[in-house]
């Protein structure tokens, strides 16, 4: 991923109406959202500025793609995966155990602000299902102890 | 055989640069440099190296109808936006040896004469993302990427696009609109990409797996590449085999493998006790297969003659433990959650589908049920405006197929015989 | 060039046509949503399918049998056989519907667009009648989109038309299509008032009831139980064609009316939306003397009275906004009693029009504004003319460059190649210098980038056009925009935005330094019997004080009108008339096209018309006065009354002599302070659209705006506090910086130049209070 830095220095570079500004929409509103932890509405503000679109045009992309978040997720993000093969090895047991060793709901964030957890569609993990995401590092085959193990250290952790 | 796509990946800790350059890596360059483009694509079609991203399109014939002399500037895209239900090959090329995929990136570009190519990959693969950058800064300090490479003359440009979810960016022209930060959904064709493609410019996108098959075509032959098959295949294919299977994984072999070899001998075989119920031969977008075709060689033709599709190549497996109308519920439920919204057909049938699938899984189904899934799959399927939705349909339509007395027993009984305490009740 | 048969019947088709387009034009009803003829194919809805019949039919190759397709996204080529009726097609769109249906709410009973829906008629012509879904429709909250325009997401069905029309064809930024998969969503970031001045049309475009007009909704009625008859639109020069709706004696909407050379789908906001002035609580509709409400013959005869009584102290003051047929017969009256006859209060005004008129080049449509290869825009054109800027707006979509020399800020300079602020005292100067700059490229200096760039661009293009607006010109700027177009060529064309609905047929009625004459007459006591219809002399930005002063010395001020100007509420007798929507007439828009307006309906409380009132006047004063259309055919000879509903035709032009003095060249202050004013108009911006109060919600914010950089070397920024003073009073403001105002220039809106008494390029005091 490109840092916001790097970003304005590219952007930098270009023409006001260069029509790359705008193909920097995605990563400028990835190096927000790292930055800020989900992209809020001044986040939307600020990517539309660097890439000369309007706050519209950015919510436009915001709304559309998974991965970036207009509400607040927790530090850490628990995606795990509910496509065929993770599904036919007890995903959903998975999904419902998670929410309920966290007491969280599904997208909603743990009330310590430390934990999300969310379904994810099919994430290349076939050959490890059940199989989820912590913070980007890959996880699986996955079992309910194992999770719960996870979830408690990650909790503990703050 | 011997591995050749798979012999230097180490997802625990990638060959850098050195490494892989000792073990051989890089080659191909000068063999790239020696025959020129023309002569390269010439190999590449006589290869009958076929797209394994999932349309099985000559890779050769979709470089050579570009054409030598399109307007510049051209772009080459690579498509690691694996997002396929029970595929998972590209992660493994991308976290286990991503100066494969550069080497395979620059040769693929110098056959196309292209000014910059750009490596797409699905925001799930982050960490893998920052692996291929570490690859390609090294790549540029030792003058293999950017200006003049190897003192051949050819400049290239290489950038990493790490996208931001969604499956429909793997489509080509949907992945074009997202690189150009518009709203990713899918273009009316004609034009075709190759023709006005990225900001209006020809553009070519291959499949991750389908580049990383030019340096060998180059270094050893089209006819060394085509011996590699068997059953009338070409070429070394990255088959995945996963869902109820002992030994999940990623198996290397000739193209036109069976699956009977691919299931059992590879993948482990079933659990103790159960039978193969059937496969779908390559993700989410494809026909079941039954029992019956476990001798069918895995390869583009063969599997489409028996009216599925090889797509990815990544074997799905259910066994007499998996209850099919919740797989097809399933699938569908993933396809309608990820339409980009944007025709009718697609939008709005797909969710009607899982609606009608939910019902018959909760008991809720009627007898009518079953004639009107047909019904709307045959107005969904040809009506659409890409073939996403087209995708979404086969899996069901062939489940209805095969699988029918399932259906009849859940409308019939009022509940899933397959309940709960039944693993996942899948 | 070609023909394609749709079963068995041949229909003609132009180069580039797709069949649905060519279908449709010939009237052959293939059902459709996301395709629309300003916004193209889109390929979405999947409606238009129809079964392509190719060439030599194999059933036996796969590639050789009959197959659906789009027709929208099918180009008609010679040859080309297909069927709307076949089997396969059919199926196709009805499952098409019945998709739709699943979400769609059973809203008919309760929507607005009952009725007049295409939704509706598509469902009834393709669908299946009954719905077999069984599962939860997904529902949306709505957005407030301000006072225009009505949400109603849930009856949505994603043709994407409200954003292809909003985004692509108007060039809007604040409004688009969210999320994805059944979940599209169309509104904006954050709810408020769209920004677009052509918002309204999101009403027509949208097939289905998500965009509804909110003001119909306050006083609802059928759209079938309306009466309608075809109008021009009487708040700017553009003449667009409309459809009014009436019923039980009120104004309930204006739609657009297709002219294939004006308007053809679209409206502006204060076209559709400024209609609200005709039910206004304060709407004259009874006669008064001295404020006492009477009768309308009483109130006649006392008007008769006192012209009689005023003998050849007679005057009479029509106005720009009001008919050809109301401004001809008042001139008539005063020439058959030796009155003086004016139809501009501002001599200045006058004289700009008049300018403006003479210089009639053939100015052109607003279509053929659209084709422009390259313009020059001088002045806020989208506040004074806002569908032109719309018609620019396509030119530039298809690559034209756009210039721009404003004093204060405007929407199209954001789209400008190059944009100039330019204050009022100096557009002169730059005018002239562009003329010298095309006619000799080589004396340009290296400080006169800007205008370098723009003459070269004008230069260059093939049909390049010349845009001003004439409230904010003087004559003089005016010649010169003509002299620029002279020296560009016969390709180039010009064209301005006039003052008023019918300020073409104004300047030819009255002649030219009529405006001063007349009032210096009032000023001293030559005329003691003033006849104002339609025009607001009070309410005048420069001259409202002098034109105040000078009604103290007449004995009787007599007003036609429809709205409670500050003229019609000064007025000793005033006499209400008929609305535009509420007789016949017609306008003579900034082409010199005259164009006919039919009555829509009548008020239960009957008012006449202007020509009505004069008559009646003649008749009590037994005058014979020649009826108007002698009156007309006699101004222009061989003229015929344009039919409403039809094209509009020309005017009959002569030559206005453009008398350039002091008077109607008011000294721009070339040695006097500072600061200049100017006039920072708004499309909502027209004597009759202020009577709208949904529309003036959305009135700019009332502050002074002054340049950043003439702000900071006088300490000034945004939310200083500011007193201007004019001759007439004085104001206390805040400041915005916008570097969109000229240097040196203050940009104030119209009622606060009134205020001050200033008008438009006139000095300005301004002290700085904190």
């Amino acid at each position: 991923m490109i840092t916001l830095q790097e970003l304005e220095r590219h952007l930098a570079q270009l023409a006001p109406d260069h029509p790359e500004r705008r193909a920097a929409v995605v990563p400028a509103m990835q190096a927000l959202q790292a930055e800020r932890g989900h992209l809020d509405d001044a986040a939307v503000a600020e990517v539309a500025q660097l890439t000369g679109q309007s706050t519209t045009e950015v919510e436009e992309l915001a709304t559309f793609y998974s991965l970036i978040y207009r509400r607040p997720v927790g530090r850490h993000v628990l995606q795990i995966c509910d496509s065929a093969c993770c599904s036919m090895r007890g995903a959903d047991r998975l999904l419902a155990s998670a929410e309920k060793t966290s007491d969280v709901s599904m997208g909603e964030v743990t009330s310590d602000g430390t934990l999300s957890v969310l379904p994810s569609i099919c994430l290349g993990l076939c050959d490890r299902a059940p199989a989820a995401l912590i913070d980007g590092e890959a996880l699986g085959p996955l079992d309910e102890a194992a999770l719960e193990a996870l979830l408690r250290r990650l909790r503990g952790k703050g | 055989m011997e591995a050749i796509l798979t012999r230097h990946l180490d997802p625990a800790k990638p060959l850098g640069l050195e490494a892989y350059r000792a073990a051989g890596g890089y080659r191909s360059l000068a063999a790239a440099f020696d025959l020129k483009p023309e002569a390269i694509i010439r190999t590449v079609e006589a290869a009958n190296l076929r797209g394994r991203g999932g349309a099985g399109f000559s890779c050769g014939l979709k470089w050579r109808f570009r054409g030598l002399d399109a307007p510049r500037p051209r772009y080459l895209v690579c498509n690691l936006d694996e997002s396929e239900p029970g595929t998972f090959k590209d992660r493994h090329l991308l976290y286990g040896g991503p100066h494969q995929i550069l080497e395979a990136v620059i040769v693929a570009a110098y056959a196309l004469q292209v000014e910059r190519a750009i490596i797409f990959i699905r925001g799930e693969y982050a960490h893998g993302a920052a692996r291929l950058t570490l690859a390609l800064a090294e790549a540029k300090a030792a003058g293999l990427v950017g200006a003049n490479i190897d003192g051949s003359g050819f400049d290239l440009k290489i950038e990493i696009h790490l996208s931001a979810g969604r499956y429909i960016c793997g489509e080509e022209t949907a992945l074009l609109n997202a690189l150009e930060g518009r709203r990713p959904n899918p273009r009316h064709k004609p034009p075709r990409p190759s023709v006005k493609g990225l900001w209006g410019q020809p553009t070519t996108t291959n499949n991750v797996e389908t580049l990383v098959n030019v340096p060998h075509i180059l270094l050893n032959g089209a006819d060394w590449f085509c011996g590699l098959g068997v059953n009338g295949g070409c070429g070394p294919k990255l088959y995945g085999v996963s869902g109820k299977v002992h030994q999940p994984g990623l198996f290397e072999r000739p193209m036109g493998t069976t699956a009977r070899e691919l299931i059992f001998n590879h993948g482990g075989g079933l659990a103790e006790g159960r039978t193969l119920l059937g496969f779908l031969p390559g993700g989410a977008s494809t026909a079941f297969l039954l029992p019956e075709h476990l001798d069918m060689p895995m390869d583009f033709d063969p599997v489409a003659r028996a009216g599925s599709r090889l797509g990815t190549g990544g074997i799905i497996v259910l066994d007499d433990a998996s209850c099919p109308v919740a797989i097809a519920l399933n699938l569908m439920r993933f396809f309608a959650r990820e339409s980009c919204g944007f025709c009718t057909p697609c939008r709005d049938g797909l969710p009607y589908l899982e609606q009608i699938l939910a019902a018959i899984h909760a008991g809720e189904g009627r007898a009518e049920d079953l004639p009107l899934l047909e019904e709307l799959c045959d107005k969904i399927a040809p009506q659409s405006f890409c073939a996403f939705a087209p995708g979404a349909i086969m899996p069901l339509t062939s489940s209805l197929h095969c699988f029918r007395e399932h259906y009849e027993q859940h409308i019939a009984t009022g509940r899933c015989p397959f309940d709960a305490a039944n693993e996942g009740g899948a | 060039m070609g023909m394609i048969r749709i079963d068995g019947r041949d229909i003609p088709f132009e180069e580039g046509d797709n069949v649905l387009k060519a279908a449709l034009a010939a009237g052959v009803e293939i059902p459709h949503f996301c395709y629309h003829d300003a916004l193209g194919s889109l390929g979405a809805c999947r409606l238009c399918a129809v079964e392509i019949t190719p060439e030599e039919p194999d059933p036996l190759n796969p590639n050789k049998r009959p197959r659906v397709m789009m027709a929208c996204l099918e180009p008609a080529r010679e040859g080309l056989e297909l069927s709307l009726s076949a089997a396969a097609a059919r199926g196709a769109r009805e499952g098409v519907i019945e998709l739709l249906m699943t979400n769609h709410p059973h809203d008919c009973p309760v929507c607005d667009e009952g009725g007049e829906c295409h939704l509706q008629d598509m469902t009834v012509a393709c669908g299946p009648p009954y719905r077999r879904y069984r599962g939860r429709k997904r529902t949306f909250p709505n957005q407030y989109l301000g006072p225009l325009v009505h949400h109603e997401m849930n009856r949505c069905i994603t043709c994407y038309r409200c954003t292809r029309f909003y985004r692509d064809y108007a060039l809007g930024d604040d409004f688009g299509a969210m999320r994805l998969r059944n979940e599209v969503y169309f509104g904006r970031f954050q709810e408020g008032p769209l920004e677009s001045p052509f918002a309204g049309n999101l009403v027509e475009v949208c097939p289905t009831g998500v965009f509804t007009d909110a003001l119909f909704r306050q006083h609802f009625t059928r759209g079938w139980e309306l009466e309608t008859a075809p109008s021009i639109c009487p708040h700017c020069s553009v003449g667009c064609n409309t459809l009014p709706g009436a019923r039980d004696g009120t104004l309930r909407r204006v739609r657009n009316r297709h002219h294939p050379e004006l308007n053809r789908w679209f409206l502006c906001d204060r076209g559709r939306y400024g209609h609200q002035y005709s039910e206004h609580v304060a709407r004259p509709l009874l006669p008064h003397i001295a404020g006492e409400t009477v009768s309308y013959h009483k109130a006649v005869a006392a008007a008769a009275e006192q012209i009689k009584v005023a003998g050849a102290g007679l005057g009479g003051l029509g106005s720009a906004r009001e008919d050809l047929e109301g401004n001809a017969l008042l001139r008539a009256l005063m020439t058959r009693l030796n009155g003086g006859f004016a139809a501009f209060s501002d001599p200045a005004l006058e004289a700009a029009t008049a300018g403006a008129v003479s210089q009639h080049h053939k100015a052109p449509s607003l279509v053929e504004m659209e084709q422009a290869d390259a313009a020059l825009i001088v002045g806020d054109l989208t506040a004074h003319a806002p569908m032109m800027d719309l018609a620019l707006r396509q030119a530039y979509r298809q690559g034209a460059p756009l210039a721009v020399l404003h004093n204060t800020p405007t929407p199209l300079a954001r789209l400008a190649a190059t944009a100039l602020t330019v204050s009022p005292r100096e557009m002169g100067a730059h005018l002239s210098r562009l003329s010298e700059l095309v006619a000799d490229p080589a004396t340009g200096s290296g400080n006169e980038a800007a205008l370098i760039a723009i003459a070269a661009c004008l230069t260059a293009a093939r049909q390049p056009i010349v845009a001003g607006v004439v409230e904010t010109l003087s004559a003089l700027e005016i010649a010169a925009l003509a002299q620029l177009t002279t020296v560009l060529g016969a390709r180039a064309r010009l064209t301005y935005a006039l003052p008023g609905a019918n300020a073409y047929g104004a300047a030819l009625l009255a002649p030219t330094g009529s405006s001063t004459a007349l009032l210096e007459a009032v000023e001293t006591g030559r005329i003691q019997t003033l006849i104002v219809a339609g025009n607001d002399p009070l309410g005048d930005t420069r001259l409202g004080s002098r034109w105040l002063a000078a009604r103290q010395r007449l004995d009787t001020l007599i007003v036609l009108d429809c709205i409670a100007t500050a003229t019609a509420e000064a007025a000793d007798i005033l006499l209400p008339v008929a609305a535009w929507t509420e007789r016949s007439g017609s306008f003579v828009n900034y082409e010199g096209r005259a164009q006919g307006f039919a009555p829509v309906f009548q008020r239960p409380e009957p008012l006449p018309t202007i020509t009505e009132v004069i008559t009646d006047l003649a008749q009590v004063l037994d005058l014979a006065l020649p009826d108007v259309a002698a009156v007309l055919s006699d101004v222009f000879p061989g003229y015929q009354a344009p039919a409403p509903g039809a094209h509009g035709a020309a005017i009959p032009v002569f030559p206005l002599p453009a008398r350039i003095d002091t008077v109607s060249h008011p000294d721009r202050g070339l040695d006097h302070g500072p600061w200049q004013a100017a006039l920072a108009a708004w499309y909502g911006d027209d004597p009759l659209a202020s009577f709208a109060p949904a529309l003036m919600e959305l009135t700019p914010a009332v502050v002074a705006r002054i340049a950043p950089v003439a702000a900071r070397t006088k300490g000034i920024e945004d939310e200083t506090q500011v007193m201007l003073r004019g001759p007439a009073g004085t104001l206390t403001l805040p400041v915005q910086l916008d570097d969109g105002v000229a240097v040196d220039t203050v940009a104030l809106t119209r009622a606060m130049l009134v205020q001050l008494g200033i008008g438009h390029g006139d000095p300005i005091d301004m002290e700085i209070i904190s």
